[in-house]
């Protein structure tokens, strides 16, 4: 089937089958290029390596059907670079040595990526209960996500003191 | 032997956080992993596994599946030639059995090969999966080690393995070991007390997220090239030109980026797979397993009972310890010796006493493999050894940390185990050179509050603490070694090229640190690169925590060859002596007035001297330092419902010098998260016919950043004379205490005892229902 | 690889329900597919409810609740009007379900069409009478939610679509509790009970003991809800609700599984119903409870 999408801002036409899921059509092609990002750890929605946006909202791609993003925006971390809280997270990531063998970073980052622009939108800071809850859907064999957790702090410690400089300008 | 002179600990390189040198790409989704490049033309490969846990394959019919358009080809037993071999990646020889073919004629486990198929697309080899049919011929299963131990009519290896390590044809021994130092039998009719208690380990899964991949093709000269996921390249290079009969200079084995790998990837899981169908088709031919594949046909760690005997004296003294093993290496024997040898030899020396006694019987059955997995083999006694001394403490109403302090290994003691117990062979006896182990259990104890236990938050929980000492070593004494080839270019970077195996826990940067640190450059100015067999020197590969021990005093050698090349090259242009030669700040310089820039020496080496800067060292250690770990959980149980509430872990490591601090905590931390599994909730559960109940993440759980606790780590240096800058490991030994010391800490909370792990909930509470009647 | 033939998307419910109805072949309704995927079932095609308009939450004039079956569990784990109702009971359990990325796309419609003993959302929409909602091409019907389920993975709608469940405003003045056991922070529920009691003064008015993954569906613990119900909270003393959860513990029927024994599953019914009866009543005195409720509504 045709599957119309808004993949990292450009809008794609895909050729899929029905019951495909959409990990399979972001990573596997035979659209290219392949959004190797986008990993595959588990099928089961456990792992959170294939996580993605869809429409904004993190979801676990392998238990998505393809066709569920038609006429959606689907975001992975290729269509994240330059953001500058991207480019904020992975340099808190690199900083903290919280990326080891780096297989679960892309969708850690896109959980994480989520969880401060909407605590930015509503001007709150997570604490580090809201930031292990954002990473349920992420698990990471190689950290302990003591060093993911910390790094997302930082980052969310650096988005609360700019809100307050702006704040203080104004 | 020689050590290094070890006085530039904490240089400017080396001792601190540098930004791990794959970080930035890794972290930007690039595509550096086995599968993120598809060769064109490429196929997709699916195995056939078993539904029998133990059969003969008496006949396959492919031809329905070669009929489906897309379908390429199929392979099975009658097609491919039986060459024995072990799939375990060890030096050679192996001290793992030959028992292995590439397409078995008998299925020993539910999974095991039957058929492989490729096809044009991974659906289309799903679907041929089931268009092939097989004749088997049931055979009684075996699933229990007793069972297994006892019959030897039903075998699941009937031929005998060539090398005699195992005793297929004959039982269902895999391996065994007995050695004795002293007489236990003896010395214990001497002792005040004899302690003797079970305990029962479980069968887990490494769970690297990334899982095993291997996609393999002919280059432009037919030579077979395999790029994989893996730990071992260059073992796997061997295997593989053994089993298909190529030229060891006609197989290329590349690792790219790897998703972790934690001694599961230190195994020919696949990439035979990938290789024979490469060489049939002509094609490039791609194989992933999938996690049920992961969790019934990969390695797990090897199950095990083990009964200890204690004979101490009243004053707490040590005076006699037996540890007998009996363990499942499942259907095949990777690793079944050294894996059980580690659980008594990394074990037993943490309390010397004059008579040790080790036993092992490793079995076959047909439950899934095990092999290696982080730890490899002493997380199980540690388990056992660890939970065994609070047993002995209690029976003396002695304290537990005093017991643990009276008797521990101190500096200058010998450890006589290991002299009988080598990797599979006599090995090497080992006197500790450096322990931090008193401080570490000081700043632990410190750290989790030992004398002042906090109240329960709650009035239906109760806490408790409870700690647990390990050692581990570093590499293979006198058998794991490694080469490093160091260059220089003409702008004075330089390329380093190893065959040590990044995997994620950094070591290309840790190797990087120590090459920029005896060159006086910075580490950004090193590229690294691991590993090709075609490009690197050798390496045994990832395992066994030998990578910065031993691999890097390979890049600390070779280094110091290229420096003292270029001190000539300088000396000559400058007239002074080669050995005033300084290095430093990207310079090299020789009194007032001497000096030039890296770079500059680099160009004025290749153009003015016509000489290729460039070394290559080898490096093997004749001793295995323990690195030492002691840890503390602080628990709170709710007897009600059996539940552990894990507060808080305190991890305080000896791992010689740390060359780059937050990479040795991270490997703690992570170590720690897969030994809290292991405690509290990790068990692949397999039933009476060999199938595994749970082999998917929804139901096989590993830690989520919801289960971990709060985490304190703390970095013990010491200055091991025989490693470079005087690092030892830290890679494993941080996974062996935690799973005693959060038992020991609930039985601290609720006064009972868990022989058996995981403890989940519902073994917690029929402990403390049972207690009660 | 799941093979479909056709993925239909649906614009309304009355297409929905037309587009399943067609043929030919088998049908089934896909709505966050995070089921479907990791036990896809043989059928010709499906048909996503996403667009159905079936995804509101909302508040009747009179205060009862409408949560389309359609809303994801993201989006009842953080709407006011769920986290305010009940104590929050229905939005913490459906906070609880999976992960963070699969409540995205999870709905409620499929966590109680899966009909899994443990679907995490069934003990506390049955602690507060939900009340299902269905539609075929030619019929609607509306039922308790606790004459839904017929047993494992099978329920009433043989083909139908759940549109929504409806839950009263008295259900939503409960006193409301619930607890669920597992071996790890993220797992598939060992044990579940949700309790919820209207207060009515110095009286117990409703109760309802609600139970999940210890039986072969979902269910309410009547005998014990029996013993609570209509007495005056005075009586209810220690002794009187160790009653109640031996006989709700009496009352369920678990099995043996690689997860928990059924004897630890009943035990454990008798536990948490017993704490839990004591802090919903606490609650509703403003005492404090005797035995504390790890995790709260967890
Ligand atoms: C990683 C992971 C963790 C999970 N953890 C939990 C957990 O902790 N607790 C829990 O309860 N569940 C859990 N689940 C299961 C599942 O996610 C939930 O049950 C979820 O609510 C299902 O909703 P869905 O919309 O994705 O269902 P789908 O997969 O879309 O559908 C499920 C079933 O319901 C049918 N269906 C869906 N909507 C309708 C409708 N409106 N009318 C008629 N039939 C319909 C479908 O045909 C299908 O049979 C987990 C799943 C995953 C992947
Ligand atoms: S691959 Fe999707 S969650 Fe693991
Ligand atoms: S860094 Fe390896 S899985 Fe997270």
């Amino acid at each position: 089937m045709k599957i119309a999408v808004k993949l990292n801002g450009r809008n794609r036409e895909w050729e899929a089958a029905p019951g495909a899921t959409l990990l399979s059509v972001l990573r596997d092609g035979p659209q290219e290029p392949r959004m190797t990002s986008v990993k595959r750890g588990c099928e089961t929605g456990d792992c959170g390596a294939c996580t993605v946006l869809l429409d904004g909202q993190p979801v676990n791609s392998c238990v998505v059907a393809a066709a569920r993003a038609h006429g959606h925006a689907v975001t992975t971390i290729e269509g994240l670079l330059g953001d500058p809280l991207m480019t904020m997270l992975q340099a808190a990531l690199v900083e903290h040595a919280a990326v080891q063998c780096g297989y679960c970073s892309p969708g850690m980052l896109v959980s994480l990526y989520h969880l401060l622009r909407e605590c930015r939108a509503a001007g709150t800071t997570p604490d580090d209960h809201a930031i292990r809850e954002a990473l349920t859907g992420n698990l990471c064999r190689c950290t302990g996500y003591v060093k993911p957790v910390a790094a997302a702090a930082a980052v969310a410690a650096a988005l609360a003191a700019m809100r307050s400089t702006e704040a203080g300008a104004r | 032997m020689t050590d290094f002179v070890n006085n530039r600990a904490g240089g400017p390189q080396v001792g601190r956080n540098v930004a791990k040198i794959d970080a930035f790409k890794l972290a930007r989704g690039e595509p550096v992993y086995t599968d993120d490049v598809h060769p064109a033309g490429m196929l997709w490969a699916k195995v056939l596994g078993s539904p029998h846990a133990h059969a003969r394959i008496l006949d396959v019919d492919a031809a329905r599946a070669l009929a489906l358009p897309g379908v390429v080809d199929v392979a099975w037993h009658r097609q491919v030639k039986p060459i024995l071999h072990t799939r375990a990646g060890q030096s050679h020889p192996e001290p793992s059995p030959y028992d292995t073919v590439i397409m078995p004629d008998k299925a020993r486990h539910i999974g095991d090969r039957v058929a492989v198929v490729v096809a044009e697309s991974l659906a289309i080899a799903e679907q041929a999966l089931g268009l092939i049919d097989v004749k088997y011929e049931v055979l009684p299963a075996l699933t229990d080690m007793d069972e297994a131990l006892a019959r030897t009519d039903v075998l699941v290896h009937e031929v005998a393995d060539p090398r005699g390590i195992a005793e297929g044809g004959r039982s269902n021994v895999a391996a065994r070991i007995d050695k004795q130092v002293g007489d236990v039998s003896a010395a214990l009719k001497t002792c005040d007390h004899v302690v003797e208690r079970t305990y029962w380990l479980p069968r887990v899964q490494a769970s690297h997220i990334e899982p095993h991949v291997a996609i393999a093709w002919l280059d432009e000269d037919g030579r077979l090239v395999v790029r994989t996921s893996t730990q071992v390249p260059f073992h796997l290079r061997r295997i593989l030109a053994r089993i298909l009969e190529l030229k060891e200079a006609d197989v290329r084995v590349i690792k790219p980026r790897v998703g972790g790998g934690f001694g599961d990837k230190q195994e020919m899981v696949m990439e035979d797979l990938v290789a024979l169908m490469a060489l049939r088709t002509k094609r490039p031919v791609r194989l992933e397993f999938t996690r049920v594949e992961e969790l019934t046909s990969a390695r797990c760690r090897h199950p095990q009972r083990i009964v200890m005997t204690t004979g101490v004296m009243n004053d707490g003294t040590i005076i006699a310890n037996r540890m007998n093993v009996t363990a499942d290496t499942g259907a095949y024997g990777s690793h079944a010796l050294t894996v059980q040898g580690n659980t008594g030899q990394k074990v037993l020396p943490m309390y010397p006493c004059a008579n040790i006694h080790f036993q092992v019987t490793c079995l076959y059955t047909n439950n899934p493999i095990s092999g290696a997995f982080r730890g490899y083999g002493a997380p199980q006694g540690c388990f056992a050894l660890e939970s065994h001394i609070d047993e002995v403490a209690k029976v003396l109403g002695m304290d537990r940390l005093e017991l643990r302090r009276k008797n521990h290994i101190r500096l200058g003691d010998t450890d006589p185990l290991s002299a009988k117990l080598g990797e599979g062979r006599e090995g090497l006896s080992r006197v500790i050179r450096s322990t931090g182990l008193e401080t570490a259990i000081e700043l632990g104890c410190e750290a989790i509050g030992w004398t002042k236990k906090r109240p329960p938050s709650a009035p239906h929980l109760k806490r408790g603490l409870g700690m647990a000492l390990a050692m581990q070593g570093s590499g293979i004494a006198g058998v794991d070694w490694g080469a490093a080839t160091v260059k220089l270019n003409e702008d004075g970077s330089v390329n380093l090229l190893v065959g040590a195996t990044d995997i994620g826990q950094g070591s290309d940067t840790v190797l990087a640190q120590m090459c920029a640190q005896e060159l006086g450059i910075s580490y950004e100015k090193v590229r690294v690169l691991s590993s090709d067999t075609d490009l690197t020197p050798f390496d045994v590969g990832a395992y066994a925590s030998s990578t910065t021990y031993v691999s890097g005093g390979a890049v600390v050698k070779a280094t110091q060859q290229m420096r003292d090349q270029l001190a000539a090259v300088f000396a000559e242009k400058w007239a002074c002596a080669a050995g005033e030669v300084v290095f430093g700040d990207d310079n090299v310089s020789c009194g007032p007035g001497k000096a030039m820039t890296m770079a500059e020496l680099a160009s004025h080496a290749l153009y003015a001297a016509k000489m290729q800067p460039a070394a290559t060292a080898s490096h093997m250690s004749n001793e295995s330092p323990p690195p030492f770990a002691a840890q503390f959980a602080d628990v709170e149980v709710d007897s009600g419902t059996g539940e552990v509430f894990l507060r808080r872990f305190v991890s305080a490591v000896d791992c010689g010098t740390p060359i780059h601090p937050d990479l040795v905590e991270g490997q703690i931390e992570g170590a720690v998260s897969q030994a809290i599994g292991y405690a509290l909730f990790e068990e692949v559960i397999v039933d009476g016919a060999g199938k595994v109940k749970n082999p998917n993440f929804l139901d096989y759980k590993i830690a989520s950043a919801l289960d971990m606790p709060e985490m304190v780590t703390i970095l013990v240096p010491t200055v091991e004379p025989s490693g470079p800058y005087g690092v030892k490991a830290a890679g494993e030994v941080p996974i062996d205490g935690p799973a005693p010391a959060i038992v020991n800490a609930i039985c601290d909370a609720v006064g009972v005892r868990l022989c058996r792990i995981p403890a989940t909930p519902e073994r917690v509470w029929r402990q403390i229902k049972e207690a009660g009647e | 690889m799941w093979e479909l033939k056709e993925y239909r998307i649906a614009g309304s419910v009355g297409e929905a329900v037309a587009m399943m109805r067609r043929g030919p072949g088998k049908g089934v309704y896909i709505a966050g597919g995070t089921d479907l995927f990791l036990f896809p079932p043989a059928c010709d095609y499906v048909v996503d409810v996403n667009h159905a308009g079936m995804s509101s939450i909302a508040r009747t004039p009179d205060g009862d609740l409408f949560i389309g079956a359609a809303a994801t569990l993201h989006d009842i784990a953080t709407s006011p009007l769920v986290t305010g109702f009940a104590g929050g009971l229905v939005s913490a359990a459906a906070a609880h379900c999976g992960n963070r990325p699969v409540r995205t796309t999870a709905t409620i419609g499929g966590n109680l069409c899966n009909a899994l003993p443990s679907a995490d959302l069934a003990p506390a929409l049955l602690a507060l009478d939900a009340v299902c909602y269905i539609a075929d091409e030619d019929s609607q019907e509306s039922l308790p939610l606790e004459d839904f389920f017929t047993g494992p993975r099978r329920t009433v709608l043989d083909g139908r679509l759940l549109v929504g469940i409806a839950l009263s405003a008295a259900a939503g003045e409960r006193r409301a509790q619930a607890r669920r056991l597992t071996r790890s922070a993220e797992d598939i529920a060992l044990v579940q009970v949700a309790v919820a009691l209207e207060i009515e003064g110095d009286r117990v008015g409703a109760a309802r003991i609600a139970l999940g993954s210890v039986a072969p569906v979902p269910m309410r613990a009547m005998l014990a809800e029996a013993l609570v119900e209509g007495e005056l909270i005075a009586n209810l003393d220690p002794d009187r609700l160790a009653d109640a959860a031996a006989i709700a513990a009496a009352e369920c029927d678990p099995i043996d599984d690689h997860r928990a024994s059924a004897e630890y599953r009943r035990e454990m019914v008798g536990v948490l119903t017993r704490r839990l009866l004591a802090s919903a009543l606490a609650a509703a005195t403003d005492m404090s409870p005797d035995s504390g409720n790890e995790g709260g509504a967890a």
